[in-house]
């Protein structure tokens, strides 16, 4: 697939939201954008399109696994849980982040 | 994927609803604009599962058909010409696969087998008089179940009331043991098959009947069973009926049983029968053949004088009938076929890759715009392969359906030929010849996409982005382009003229008129029935006494069945053994006193002076049947027919050719042929004196490049005629009746034949017309398929070579723009675009001249292997070959004027501009 230009805040950021999200419980996509913006107090807004080709890549990755369940209402939905691969990647991106945040704070605090 | 997004923008559509108090519709309307557009999602999530290709595929197919549609040209000579070739292979597939398929069309067909003995003194001779073998093999086989024998002959067949008011047809009845219904496993239709009890001697006349000869000869009868049918002089009683699936042994209609007894026979003698059988369970063809050759050795040293040479045998039963039987000697041939139909199909399809290309340049824009919009050259050069597949897969599909129809027409032919095919033999549609057809498919197409489709995304190909916005299209063929231009107006010079003039030769030859009323002459072969005659004895010279009895007998009905047409009013009547128009043997006469170099040997290839001419031995009526006068000397008298007489009579081509004029008194004898191998030469033919000349009997054949033999008459009683015949078996009734001949008067001479012996067999009862119409119609629907052929390479190379020479000249616009655009002179520009056409055009013409004169070299040798070396056919193809070049000619100036006239019409600031 050809790279696609991402416009949005979350750039770069979206798998290790997802992944993050994902640690707490297995969700389902919708779900997973309500959290997201929920625990951001809505300063995050996951691209709702954006969202489940993310979903794709991270499964074809092996990052998450997905399987099809009932959701508390009996709706099908396809519910995404993070495998162990997936936790190894989410503490390696939580890691990098860290430091690329630390050092742009760094920055914008020094000039 | 559906459901999912679906779930999603429901449940975003509940959140509006609950959290921002939105009407359902405007809910679901902002949740949908929120995600984004579903479709578009969708698209990209299949991307993620990697199906991409699946959707660009059907769009790649897509593109292909509309590239077909919209090049109408382009698409239509690409497709005739390689389904010619497609159809060639198809053709030569289907053929060999009849050919090498040994498995018969019944239950386990490839396990029924022949075991047959072969004669290790004369290799290729298979020795038949194996009855008591066969009773041997019959206790003594494990290897082989249901040993069975069949015995094969023609014999009238009398139906009361239903073939015309009795008369008689006759029919190829197989003797057959019952085992060969066991063998078919075919259940019968009506009644029973054969049993083994039938096989008792003494024991009630019976027939088995096949289901369309029970249509034909008994219109369907459902009372058919215990119905009375006589063969020959017997009267049978039908007891079955079997399907149409059974024709068992080789395309049989009409069984009785086979009573041997072969006590009656000495060891080495008896009848000749054909064996066969199944193989048994879990043995295969090596461990049946280890068997038999065993026991084929046990028999060699128990009765040397006469099993020392013999070799006995098990081979698939297919292989025992022709044309199958030769099936594994022509493997290679058929293998060496096959590969030419695909080189074939290759140098087409490099033809239409030319021209492919050619489009694909003018493309060069397009591809460079995808390219840049990041389209991977994968993809491009897939899109351009399924673009060369969509075309060659139409190619397939009419290529198989010449292919389908040819196969159809050639099996009809070969039916009507002769014995009728076996059978197994089936020329249809295959899978096999289908999956055949689809790789010839592949194989073309990738011919045709993939060196465009390299050449055109090559790594110069990314500059072309560039180029197309400033300099138009900037593929650069040079060199190579000329070589091919060159070599395709040589082939084409070079192939067309020989192959137009096969094509015209057939078609004149089947629209001549025959310079002879043929409706006048009928022919037919006549037999006699030998069924009624009690089995030859052990004892030979009993045997050829019976033999001597049997001729004589066959010679004096003749002679009754001539008497009687004789008195017919407007009837003239004779026997020959060889005639002319038919396949009579030619044979080689050499002149007494004249053994060295004379005229007439100079194109024969023999050293000694001959004169090649057909031989018949006739009664004496024959020259009243062409009503062709005697010329000099004599006629026929009746005691040139008497043993030992050696007056023949000669016709004028003949007489034209003996050295020194005087033809009367001279004497001539046969050469016989000298067969490798043998020693010393045969005893020399008689010498024969010409007592005659006689005009030349009218031309039957149609073919102005078959030239007329010579012929040599013998007079011969008909019992003569029995000895001297061409086949043992049968002679040829030629009668005249001046007034016509027509269905009544074939009736009446069935009749006459019928009532003078009852078992005179007539087989092929046709009038001359007949036969000339059946030869004019194959030689026309040949004349159809060269000509057919012909074109599509016409079509082909002069749309080849207007695609190149209008695509290098279309290369040179800019240059022509821009010289007009600095005031050059429009007719100099307009030359030197032509000279450079010329040039080429003009190197392949010449170069097709050479080539054409060394196939003529190669081939002038040996046309046809006719007696006389005649000319004719090559001069009239040679004499095509300016035309052709001046046609190619024609058609690439043209090509060229187009671009030219474009060129000279850019305006000078446009051409300016683009630089």
């Amino acid at each position: 697939m050809a790279p696609r230009p991402q416009t949005d805040a979350l750039r770069g950021s979206l798998d290790l939201l997802v992944l993050k999200t994902l640690s707490l419980a297995p969700m389902h996509g919708w779900g997973i954008s309500q959290r997201v913006q929920q625990i951001s107090g809505g300063v995050l807004e996951v691209n709702q399109g954006s969202l489940y080709p993310a979903l794709q890549r991270l499964e074809k990755d092996g990052l998450v696994s997905s399987e099809w369940g009932t959701t508390d209402n009996n709706r099908r939905a396809r519910y995404y849980t993070l495998t162990a691969a997936g936790r190894r990647a989410l503490g390696t991106e939580l890691e990098s982040w860290r430091r690329f945040a630390g050092g742009l704070e760094t920055v914008l605090r020094t000039t | 994927m559906d459901e999912e997004i679906r779930l999603h923008v429901e449940l975003e559509a509940e959140r509006l609803v609950r959290e921002e108090g939105l009407g359902s519709p405007e809910a679901r309307r902002r949740a949908l604009v929120a995600f984004g557009g579903v479709e578009r999602y969708k698209e990209e999530l299949r991307d993620g599962r990697g199906l991409a290709w699946l959707g660009g595929l059907s769009l790649d197919l897509r593109l292909g058909a509309r590239m077909l549609a919209k090049y109408p040209g382009l698409s239509l000579v690409s497709v005739l010409g390689m389904a010619v070739a497609i159809a060639i292979g198809a053709l030569v597939f289907g053929w060999a696969a009849a050919m090498l398929d040994t498995t018969l069309p019944l239950d386990d067909g490839d396990r029924i087998v022949a075991v047959q003995t072969e004669r290790a003194d004369a290799p290729g001779d298979i020795d038949r008089q194996v009855l008591h073998d066969f009773v041997l093999w019959r206790t003594e086989l494990t290897t082989v179940r249901d040993l069975g024998a069949f015995q094969l002959g023609d014999r009238n067949l009398a139906v009361e009331d239903v073939v015309g008011d009795g008369v008689a047809d006759v029919v190829a009845v197989a003797g057959m043991s019952a085992s060969g219904f066991r063998v078919g496993r075919v259940p019968p239709l009506l009644g029973r098959p054969l049993v083994d009890d039938d096989e008792r001697a003494g024991g009630p006349p019976v027939l088995v009947v096949g289901e369309r000869e029970w249509r034909r000869y008994f219109g369907g009868d459902p009372n058919i069973i215990g119905r009375a049918v006589r063969l020959g002089e017997t009267v049978h009683t039908v007891v079955g009926v079997m399907p149409e699936d059974f024709r068992f042994p080789v395309n049989h209609g009409f069984w009785v049983p086979l009573r041997l007894d072969a006590s009656q026979y000495d060891v080495g003698g008896g009848p000749p029968i054909q064996l066969f059988g199944r193989l048994a369970d879990g043995v295969t063809l090596e461990q049946a053949r280890a068997q038999v050759a065993a026991i084929g050795h046990r028999l060699a040293a128990e009765y040397p004088g006469t099993h020392e040479h013999r070799r006995p045998t098990v081979v698939p039963f297919a292989r025992t009938a022709e044309p199958t039987a030769s099936g594994p000697e022509m493997q290679w041939t058929l293998y060496i076929f096959q590969l030419g139909a695909c080189l074939l199909l290759v140098v087409i399809a490099a033809n239409v890759a030319a021209l492919v290309y050619a489009r694909t340049a003018a493309r060069t824009a397009e591809i460079a715009v995808r390219t840049a919009l990041g389209a991977s050259r994968a993809r491009v050069i897939t899109q351009l392969l399924v673009e060369a597949l969509v075309l060659s897969a139409a190619a397939a599909a009419v290529g198989l359906s010449i292919a389908a129809f040819a196969l159809g027409w050639m099996q009809r032919l070969l039916a009507q030929m002769g014995q009728g095919l076996p059978f197994w033999f089936d020329l249809g549609l295959s899978p096999g010849m289908i999956a055949y057809v689809a790789g010839l498919a592949l194989l073309g197409g990738t011919v045709v996409g993939v060196v465009p489709a390299l050449k055109a995304t090559g790594r110069r190909a990314y500059g072309n982005l560039q180029q197309f916005a400033a300099r138009g299209s900037g593929m650069q063929l040079g060199p190579t382009w000329t070589a091919l231009i060159i070599a395709q107006v040589a082939i084409t010079v070079a192939v067309l003229p020989a192959s137009v003039h096969h094509a015209s030769a057939l078609l004149r030859t089947s629209m001549r008129d025959s310079e002879y009323p043929a409706g006048e002459f009928l022919r037919a072969r006549v037999s006699l029935d030998r069924e009624e005659a009690p089995p030859p004895p052990a004892d030979s010279a009993e045997a050829a006494a019976h033999q001597r009895r049997f001729d004589a007998r066959f010679a004096s009905r003749a002679e009754a069945l001539l008497q009687r047409l004789g008195v017919e009013p407007g009837v003239s009547a004779a026997f020959v053994s060889a005639f002319p128009g038919g396949e009579p043997p030619y044979r080689q006469f050499e002149l007494e006193g004249d053994l060295a170099g004379s005229n007439a040997a100079a194109d024969v290839e023999g050293e000694n002076a001959s004169v090649p001419a057909a031989p018949s031995a006739a009664t004496i009526g024959v020259f009243d049947l062409f009503d062709a006068p005697i010329v000099a000397g004599r006629g026929f008298v009746d005691a040139d027919t008497a043993e030992g007489a050696t007056a023949v009579i000669v016709d004028t081509a003949f007489a034209a050719r003996i050295p020194g004029g005087h033809v009367l008194g001279r004497r001539i004898r046969r050469v016989e042929p000298r067969r490798a191998g043998a020693g010393s030469e045969a005893d020399p033919a008689q010498w024969l004196e010409i007592v005659g000349v006689v005009a030349d009997p009218p031309r039957t054949s149609p073919d102005p490049d078959d030239v007329a033999l010579p012929n040599v008459y013998r007079a011969a009683t008909t019992s003569a005629l029995r000895r001297d015949g061409v086949q043992a078996t049968s002679i040829l009734l030629r009668v005249r009746v001046r007034s016509g001949v027509t269905p009544a008067f074939t009736r009446r001479l069935r009749e006459m034949a019928a009532a003078t012996d009852p078992g005179f067999q007539l087989h092929d009862v046709r009038t001359d017309a007949e036969v000339l119409s059946r030869e004019a119609q194959t030689l026309r629907t040949g004349a159809l398929a060269v000509a057919f052929a012909t074109l599509s390479v016409l079509l082909l190379s002069a749309a080849g070579i207007y695609a190149m020479l209008s695509f290098t000249v279309a290369q040179r616009r800019r240059e022509i723009g821009i010289r007009v655009a600095l005031g050059a002179n429009p007719r100099r520009i307009v030359n030197s675009i032509f000279r450079r056409a010329s040039a080429q055009l003009g190197a392949g013409v010449a170069v097709g001249l050479l080539l054409a004169l060394a196939l003529d070299r190669a081939t002038g040798g040996m046309v046809m292997g006719r007696p006389s070396a005649d000319t004719v056919g090559l001069r009239g193809a040679v004499a095509l070959i300016p035309i052709v070049g001046a046609i190619v000619m024609a058609v690439g100036l043209l090509a060229a004027l187009g671009p030219a006239r474009r060129g000279l019409a850019v305006q000078p600031m446009e051409a300016l501009r683009d630089e």
